[in-house]
């Protein structure tokens, strides 16, 4: 038997961090359902801490797991592109409330972005953190790609769009309470205008309605963000 | 399911080259997603193979950002110096803008019913 040449082909292939990654992502789907979808147990947060452990424990470069994964990462663009279908499913949403989505698509996107950035402005945050802060509302894959565009540190991105995705999952319910919110199209649209896909994954609990505007939301408020944060940020620096 | 699979990579070719050709910011899969909206707003209808690429690109859409997320073992500098910055602007920020959006759209809906 020869270890050593077994030992060298584990730590060579890139089957080895695909395998960790598809892997510890199936059994995050496994303990997501189990616990019935409890929203701090994303698949996504198991597979990340069970990942990263591996990485720092056997002392792995990110480039090294990133060249590994890198087939992964390639299908975000086609993702992106694959979000045009449920947008246009519930497009047609759009006409029965055309000039309160329009305002709020506008106002609170920009109200959001605005408030988030402020306070690390304001608590002496650098200029990468903040960059990379103005993506946090929009849909992961739209926000890798147009961080990487802005000059923002993508990897923070992400982690700041899955947090936010993450808050606004388990406060909403009781936000939109407090603040005494009637129709389920404005609960649904804010959740998917301010936390993505993870507020839509909320949001269908709450109704089919709310799904559907979270859905609009989250679509049209990751395209605007994309094409007007990039010229936005080019017009300041 | 190669048709769907075909057509989504076809737009986002589509959108990069338009990205590039005309020197546009806007990042080429969101032109590429665009494009694709504006086809299907078009052709009034989707395809059972467009759905069946859609479905299984979106079902596991949390896994294809792994990689990019990763890279958060590069960034532990910025976290821990700029931890509670970056904390009190998610937490604060997230929720007031979830009130904010919410009760603006509350607003804006019952003032149109109003006027009906």
């Amino acid at each position: 038997m020869n270890i050593d040449a077994l030992i060298e082909y584990i730590s060579s292939t890139p089957l080895t961090w695909l395998l960790l990654t598809l892997g510890s992502f199936k059994i995050g789907i496994i303990v997501y359902e189990k616990f019935n979808k409890q929203t701090l147990l994303q698949p996504i947060i198991i597979s990340y801490l069970f990942i990263i452990s591996i990485i720092v424990f056997t002392d792995t470069s990110y480039a090294e797991y990133f060249k590994g994964v890198e087939i992964i990462h390639f299908f975000l663009g086609p993702a992106t592109v694959a979000l045009a279908l449920p947008l246009y499913k519930n497009l047609k949403y759009i006409k029965s409330l055309f000039v309160p989505i329009l305002v709020t698509l506008v106002v609170a996107g920009v109200f959001s972005i605005l408030i988030a950035v402020g306070l690390l402005w304001v608590l002496g945050a650098e200029l990468p953190t903040i960059l990379s802060m103005t993506t946090k509302s929009i849909t992961a894959p739209i926000a890798i790609i147009t961080s990487e565009q802005i000059g923002a540190i993508p990897s923070l991105a992400v982690g700041f769009v899955i947090i936010t995705g993450i808050i606004g999952a388990l406060f909403g319910t009781a936000l939109f309470k407090f603040m005494n919110i009637k129709h389920d199209t404005s609960k649904g649209f804010a959740l998917g205008l301010i936390s993505h896909g993870i507020g839509t994954a909320r949001a269908i609990e709450i109704s089919e309605k709310a799904a559907a505007f979270s859905a609009l939301a989250m679509g049209i408020g990751g395209i605007l963000t994309a094409v007007f944060l990039p010229l936005i940020i080019q017009f300041i620096f | 399911m190669l048709k769907g699979i075909i057509t989504l990579l076809s737009f986002q070719f589509l959108g990069e080259c338009i990205a590039k050709l005309f020197s546009l910011l806007v990042p080429g899969p969101v032109i590429g997603m665009v494009l694709l909206l504006l086809f299907l707003m078009i052709k009034k209808s989707s395809f059972a193979s467009l759905d069946n690429a859609v479905s299984i690109h979106l079902r596991y859409l949390p896994l294809l950002f792994i990689p990019a997320a990763m890279g958060i073992i590069t960034q532990v500098d910025i976290i821990s110096k700029e931890f509670w910055a970056i904390l009190v602007s998610l937490v604060i920020g997230t929720i007031v803008a979830l009130m904010f959006s919410a009760k603006l759209m509350d607003i804006l809906t019952i003032r149109q019913e109003r006027k009906k």
